[in-house]
């Protein structure tokens, strides 16, 4: 039983999800873009209920239904700086869903081999032409769900693939499933919904990354007992297995690695649906999750270049150790209050604000607005300068400023911008820290040394909004806060980025 | 204590050292302030603007003779010098190096003077380096003086009369004075134009808006921290090349002003005699290094003179003086601070600390011995620039080589890795069946087309990318979808749940995304 016009919706889905990424590129082409996808999606499920999934529609329609109505309360009630979390809670949605849909495969192998069975016939079995022995009586055949009518015509070594591809299918799953639950208790903090609270910091049980590896042998092992027909037993210590493995592996890694976690763990949210579309025979499901994966994978690598620091090392968790000793830092941190900040504004002709994950903490992003739309109605050229790795997610600092309606086109990445600070003449700095450390220039010794950094240094002035004199999530002293030109305006960044505002005038 | 200012007794000098608001600074640290009659007059400040900040205003002998402290600011002459006693402090300019003479007598007195010109140049010491709040007027003044020998306009103008073009303005020497002429003549409106024969300060000079003349030529340059923030003197292939630059601008530039000084030397010759010849009739020449010989070979100093060709050229030498009343005001903030730094208690009393690199090093004569030149600084004047490694200009053979090299290198790359996944494709597919690779096709070609897709989306739309992939990634959906019709409970129930929480996440990922793109608005 083929469908041509379920196919043929899939090519139409496909061409439109791929659309539908490459309109990202800017932020106009992003809102058409968005609607490419949101009907690409409706073509394929549509196409799939009319054809393949034919079996329980009000159930499907029901589910659908009612997963919209949780997905419209998620999507309209988070706040932007919540982004991050919602983004990890539902990976892990997809993680679970590949781990379901995974098992439900295998159970649908061992009901088709034993319909086979009842008919005195072997699943896959090779007939005396060299073809697949269906063999099955019509009426039995028939009677087979669409997926399993699918299973019975496979030969046994395309059994064993399919084998192959669900046990990859729930492994991956399974990993993203509680990878993401662990990245959204970290992202989230004190206003997570679970019911246990994860420390943000990077802990492990004892025995560390050994502890992995033993689970990830132990997946193999569990997967060569599968494939020889051990019985569905050992998928399930597998699933166990990879759920340990994503739990631990993210609770090694520290907050604020988690821009690469997330974008990791949303490429294998991909795969993990690719792996699933292989074992279903579903092209779209490989090619979205082929997308999908690769579009994680890219995030990941961007974030890993930002912090100069190869993907495996993020993943193990915690810095390399750099040789030597760190620099000393000279000199003190001098402070500033309001009224000195709003003067070198005043004379300042042009400005750039440089967030972090500060300001996302503090929900500073209005009142950082509001003193942008001060300054800019006063004449001055004000900007802001994005390090790819500030926040927790990539991009985050883009949405919140867009979110308080920094208008796009004065907020500007890394490179575009970092060969302009020795002409600006205030910069000011709001809740980053490392992303604008010189020592990973200046300091070979130092544990961020060669991460491409924002040279804020090399304005006339740089204030620091910060809440205390601590130094940052890497615990690396900041040489920028010692500088000469640098003032340190302690305190809450919205309470301080508020103290200033009326004083605009 | 008591601390007195004089009358200058320099002809035509019309600062003063004490102004009515550094004496009321100076009674706050503990002294009595005394006052020359008529000493501030030609700087706007009479008699009875002292009396009322709390000043005593007496005769000058008198103040010679009852002051512990003596600040002015010209050095004093012989015979002022000859009225020091013992213990008594003087603070002025004294330049001891041209000075030896004045330099013995106050040892003969057992004065101890303290020079503002020798404060040494260190970030502690900028509240009272004298010299650069001077150069500082003079840089101004040299502007205004210039414009009012100058026939027109600074800034271009385009009126209903007519167009005017822009003056040019040519500052050579780009220390304090030459940025504040930069600074008053990109200010006026007039197209800048500075050169300087320390590269490091190219960036000094273009933030004050002015364009640095850039000089090709290949000689190491000293670096400018290692003299104290001063030029060094060139080597005469590069004075050769830099008047072959100056030469060709001669005729172009309406306005030179010329502050080339290096310290304790003649002023070096940079704008020759052809040079005058060459520039436009009209234009105006004010040389600042005029007391030292002039920039200019044809200066004449303290006077004003017009060429054959009508060039002006002015050699003033007393431009702080011109500004009295702006100059006293900082001089004697100048010496505010010098005397702050000489009284930590702040009761009056003067500690003369002679382990202070400040104080050391402006006191020419301490106690009857003669204590100059003073010992290096203990703190480095300017921050040494970190040895830098010289980037190296490549030829455009070299460039070329290096471009062909890294094609090469980027060739081989790719070759390699499509020749490993090709061969690992091909590896895949002598032992999968063919209904594998049909997907598997698919597989490799999306991930492809996921790569070059994804490179191209905006930094700044990562965010919503992520939560785009997230939403599309439930596609996983149609699997669920197409087991929940299944006659196992066990399937149709996990089918049931997969459906469910991916609609979820396809609801909520394509309306956040919505949400966040709305958000981005163009300014």
């Amino acid at each position: 039983m083929d469908f041509g016009f379920t196919t043929a919706a899939y090519v139409v889905a496909g061409v439109l999800f791929i659309l539908s990424l490459g309109g990202l590129s800017g932020q106009e082409s992003a809102k058409r873009a968005v609607w490419y996808g949101i009907v690409g999606m409706a073509i394929a499920v549509l196409a799939t209920l009319i054809g393949p999934g034919a079996g329980l529609w009000i159930l499907s329609i029901v589910l659908v239904a009612a997963g919209a109505a949780v997905g419209y309360q998620l999507a309209t009630r988070v706040e932007m700086t919540q982004m991050p979390e919602l983004v990890a809670i539902m990976h892990s949605l997809v993680g679970l869903a590949a781990v379901f849909v995974g098992f439900n495969a295998d159970i649908m192998i061992n009901m088709v081999s034993g319909v086979y069975a009842d008919a005195g016939r072997v699943l896959g079995a090779v007939a005396e032409d060299g073809y697949t022995a269906i063999g099955l009586p019509n009426d039995v055949f028939k009677e087979l769900s669409a997926f399993g009518q699918l299973v019975a015509k496979k030969t046994a070594v395309e059994i064993t693939i399919l084998r192959v591809e669900l046990v990859l299918g729930i492994w991956i799953g399974a990993v993203t499933f509680t990878g993401s639950v662990v990245a959204y208790g970290k992202l989230s903090g004190n206003s997570s919904l679970l019911p246990f609270k994860i420390d943000t910091a990077a802990k492990q049980l004892p025995g560390g990354h050994l502890l992995n590896a033993a689970a990830a042998a132990l997946s193999l092992v569990l997967l060569i007992m599968y494939l020889s027909g051990a019985g569905s037993w050992t998928l399930v210590l597998l699933a166990l297995a990879a759920f340990f493995i994503g739990y631990h592996l993210i609770m090694g890694i520290g907050g604020a690695d988690m821009p690469v976690v997330v974008s990791m763990l949303n490429s294998y949210s991909g795969w993990a649906a690719a792996a699933i579309g292989f074992s279903l025979g579903n092209d779209l499901l490989i090619v979205v999750g082929a997308l999908v994966g690769s579009s994680g994978a890219i995030l990941s690598y961007i974030m890993c270049k930002a912090m100069n620091r190869s993907f495996v090392s993020v993943i193990l968790g915690g810095f390399g150790g750099g040789g030597g000793a760190q620099m000393a830092v000279e000199g003190e941190q001098i402070a500033i209050d309001a009224d000195g900040v709003v003067a070198a504004l005043a004379d300042a002709d042009s400005v750039i604000i440089v967030p972090g994950y500060g300001m996302a903490v503090a929900q500073a992003q209005q009142s950082v607005s509001e003193l942008t739309r001060k300054m800019r109605t006063a004449g001055k050229e004000v900007r802001f300068a994005i390090h790819p790795v500030a926040g927790r997610l990539p991009g985050h600092m883009n949405v919140l400023l867009a979110e308080a309606k920094v208008p796009y086109d004065i907020v500007l990445e890394m490179d575009e911008i970092n060969d302009d600070f020795p002409e600006t003449d205030v910069v000011i700095v709001i809740g980053s820290n490392d992303i604008v450390n010189p020592a990973a220039q200046d300091d070979p010794n130092s544990p961020i040394a060669g991460m491409p950094v924002l040279e804020v240094w090399k304005a006339k002035q740089v204030f620091v909004s910060k809440r205390g004199q601590g130094t940052g999530y890497s615990g690396i002293e900041n040489p920028l806060f010692y500088k000469e030109n640098t003032r340190m305006f302690y305190g809450d960044a919205k309470v301080s980025v508020d103290s200033l505002l009326p004083k605009m005038e | 204590m008591k601390i007195g200012t004089p009358k200058e007794t320099a002809e035509g000098e019309a600062r003063v050292a004490m102004t009515p608001q550094s004496a009321k600074d100076l009674q706050k640290l503990g002294y009595d302030c005394l006052v020359e009659s008529g000493a501030g007059l030609a700087a706007g400040f009479d008699d009875a603007a002292y009396t009322e900040a709390g000043v005593e205003v007496v005769s000058g002998e008198a103040l010679w003779s009852d002051a512990d402290i003596v600040a002015k600011v010209r050095p004093p002459s012989d015979a002022e010098a000859g009225t020091l006693s013992e213990g008594q402090t003087l603070i002025s300019f004294f330049y001891p190096a041209a000075n030896e003479p004045l330099m013995n007598i106050a040892k003969d007195q057992k004065a101890n003077v303290i020079a503002m010109d020798m404060v040494p140049r260190i970030s502690r010491a900028q509240k009272m380096d004298a010299l650069s709040s001077m150069a500082n007027i003079a840089g101004y003044r040299s502007v205004i003086e210039a414009g009012n020998n100058f026939g027109r306009f600074f800034t271009g103008q385009v009126t209903a009369a007519g167009k005017v073009p822009p003056a040019k303005v040519l500052v050579v020497g780009a220390g304090v004075a030459g940025l504040a002429a930069i600074g008053t003549a990109t200010s006026l409106g007039a197209i800048t134009l500075a050169f300087d024969v320390r590269p490091e300060v190219a960036e000094q000079i273009e933030s004050m808006g002015a364009e640095f003349v850039f000089l090709e030529f290949d000689e190491e340059q000293t670096d400018g921290a290692a003299t104290g923030g001063y030029a060094a003197p060139s080597s005469p292939e590069f004075r050769d090349a830099q008047l072959a630059k100056f030469r060709e601008l001669a005729p172009e530039v309406d306005i030179v002003i010329t502050t080339a000084l290096i310290p304790n030397r003649d002023a070096p010759v940079l704008w020759t005699k052809d040079m005058v010849e060459a520039m436009k009739p009209g234009s105006v020449i004010v040389d600042l290094a005029a007391e030292r010989g002039g920039n200019c070979e044809l200066t004449v100093a303290d006077e004003k003179i017009a060429t054959e060709n009508g060039v002006t050229i002015v050699g003033y030498t007393d431009f702080p003086s011109r500004m009295a009343t702006q100059s006293s005001l900082l001089y004697s903030t100048n010496i505010r601070h010098m005397m702050t730094d000489l009284t930590p208690e702040k009761d009056g009393q003067v500690v003369h600390d002679m382990e202070d690199d400040v104080i050391r090093g402006a006191t020419v004569t301490y106690a009857g011995e003669i204590t100059y030149p003073p010992p290096p600084p203990k703190v480095q004047a300017i921050a040494a620039q970190p040895a830098k490694p010289a980037p190296k200009e490549l030829t455009p053979d070299e460039k070329r080589a290096q471009e062909v090299a890294a094609f090469r290198k980027q060739t081989t790359n790719q070759v390699g890795l499509l020749a490993i996944g090709g061969g690992l494709i091909l590896a895949v597919g002598l032992v999968a069946p063919a209904s594998f690779m049909q997907h598997f096709i698919v597989f490799v070609l999306s991930v492809f087309v996921g790569f070059q897709v994804i490179w191209n989306v905006s930094h700044s739309l990562h965010t919503p990318l992520m939560a785009v992939t997230n939403a599309i990634s439930s596609i996983i959906i149609l699997g669920a979808l197409m087991q929940v019709g299944s006659n196992s409970v066990i399937i149709m129930i996990l089918a049931a749940l997969g459906i469910l929480m991916a609609s979820v996440n396809i609801f909520g990922g394509f309306l956040v995304t919505r949400r966040m793109l709305a958000m981005f608005q163009k300014s």
